[in-house]
């Protein structure tokens, strides 16, 4: 018969990658507060979380990052991420409000904010983000693949993670990735057969980050399809924690 | 601490064929590979790329004989061609030992309940067989397997068993396919999908009874790996994340 384990915990430490805290304003999330986050991380054995709040892409990033961090109050196993509308926001106020709150990673969604992701259009926000080594989150919905690849190619100095990338999305993600090694990705989507394993096949572990997008998908399932993966601890432990880590320099 | 027990594990929901145009390999050796990784004991797959029952039923066929200890055989029903579907629906159970079978509408660009069903509907009524469709409500014009389409179905043909495959997908299909299966004791859920907020396999559970959720991955387009992960991890009692797994499943099949 089957051999499960019925309380599966991750033997490694674990740093989730994509997580958002607060409600929405299009519909009911099952878990929409701090304290049921941080118990579902108890249950599902995260030690920390890198949080963004929806509202701040959807509405205004400087009220919706604001409204993250009243959110989460200094609590130390969630770790803010700001997101940024380059193409509206005033960046030296973001910067300054980032540094104060010790942000050390963004997110932007070029197709919602309606910006072509070209240098023409984001080159001061490039600068800024290279001078001060802050990597960037993008949704893979988010993506126009040819139009990142051009631009990305062109910026080596920065780093890009991508988010939540589909077995829609399959097709160009794994590519893009083995041309662009300042491009990472968290994994929270990747649900297709030995996905895992294709992808550290074809980039290795190191650009590779567990995240789980809770609590649009529960937490814990894709760290046991992880920990069934056949990876050795090494790699269990850079996925699960380690890069992610790495990237933000929290180690 | 680890649990590790011995429970069936039962995945209803696969698929078999080639799917390259969807990047989707598939083998019955990478299956049983991924099966031993997931802990899965048995797979029931069907095959619904052809608009053919009987091409579908071969290659379902070939599939199951590799290994049909591991394997189990879902016929596949379409009444696009009605003279081909009963003769051919016989012959899956009959001859090739099929345990249960799938429709899927989104493909036949029908709904669940068009009259045109009801040829298979009350064959399979008549044989007491299981039926797994579709289910899924992720926006409002996703609606040829609403979920609620099936409790006048499972009204009507009351000896057929209806499995909801994916039990409507996002949240929105959820709550009627729950609902579903509170109203019709014939309908049963299963759980696999892309679209699963937190909390799903809970909600599943209490709302339409331990006894009937099942354990599906949809493989080849996910892995059974996430899924028996979802169970497992699941804020519900291991007598129910047993029966998720697989055990509803052997009295459900008959296995």
């Amino acid at each position: 018969m089957g051999k499960v384990d019925l309380d599966f915990k991750p033997s490694v430490p674990v740093f989730d990658a994509c997580i958002t805290v607060g409600r929405r304003y299009d519909r009911y999330i099952r878990v929409d507060n701090v304290a049921d986050t941080l118990a579902t991380m108890d249950r599902a054995g995260v030690q920390r979380a890198l949080a963004y709040t929806p509202h701040a892409l959807d509405f205004d990033s400087v009220e919706g990052n604001s409204y993250l961090m009243e959110m989460i109050k200094g609590q130390p196993r969630l770790v803010p991420q700001f997101a940024v509308n380059p193409s509206f926001d005033d960046l030296p106020l973001m910067a300054k409000s980032m540094k104060q709150h010790g942000v050390r990673s963004l997110r932007i969604a070029p197709k919602f904010q309606r910006y072509p992701f070209r240098e023409w259009v984001l080159g001061p926000f490039f600068d800024w983000l290279e001078a001060n080594r802050t990597p960037v989150w993008v949704a893979a919905e988010e993506i126009d693949p040819s139009e990142f690849h051009a631009t990305v190619s062109g910026r080596p100095g920065l780093r890009f993670v991508m988010s939540q990338v589909h077995f829609m999305h399959e097709t160009w993600a794994v590519p893009l990735l083995m041309s662009l090694p300042n491009v990472s990705i968290e994994v929270s989507r990747m649900l297709q057969p030995n996905s895992f394993n294709k992808l550290i096949d074809a980039i290795g572990a190191e650009r590779v980050m567990f995240g789980s997008r809770f609590p649009d998908s529960a937490m814990a399932p894709q760290l046991y399809y992880l920990h069934r993966s056949g990876l050795s601890q090494s790699q269990l432990q850079a996925v699960c924690a380690g890069n992610l880590g790495r990237l933000l320099g929290k180690g | 601490m680890a649990k590790i027990v011995d429970t069936p594990v039962i995945d209803v929901h696969a698929h078999v064929g080639q799917w390259g145009a969807k990047f989707r390999p598939a083998s019955p050796k990478m299956y049983v590979d991924i099966m031993d990784a997931a802990g899965v004991d048995r797979m029931g797959f069907n095959c619904i790329y052809f608009d053919d029952e009987r091409k579908s039923h071969n290659v379902v066929a070939d599939w199951v004989s590799k290994y049909p200890d591991r394997f189990i055989g879902v016929a596949f029903g379409t009444p696009r061609h009605p003279d081909e579907t009963i003769p051919e629906l016989e012959r899956a159970f009959d001859q090739l030992g099929f345990k249960y079978m799938k429709i899927y509408p989104t493909y036949y660009t029908k709904p669940v309940d068009d009259p045109s069903y009801d040829l298979i509907f009350e064959w399979a009524n008549s044989r007491g067989i299981v039926i797994m469709c579709h289910s899924s409500n992720v926006a409002d014009w996703d609606t040829l397997t609403l979920p609620t389409k099936f409790i006048g179905l499972a009204k009507r043909f009351t000896k057929v068993k209806w499995l909801l495959a994916h039990s409507g997908n996002a949240m929105r299909g959820q709550v009627l396919a729950v609902e579903a299966a509170k109203q019709c004791p014939n309908i049963y859920l299963e759980i696999c999908t892309s679209f699963a907020e937190a909390g799903t396999i809970e909600f599943l559970v209490n709302g339409a009874g331990e006894d009937r959720v099942l354990f599906g991955s949809d493989i080849p387009l996910m892995d059974p790996r996430y899924h028996v992960g979802r169970v497992v991890t699941a804020d519900i009692s291991e007598a129910a994340k047993q029966k998720v797994l697989g055990l509803n499943a052997k009295k459900l099949l008959g296995l």
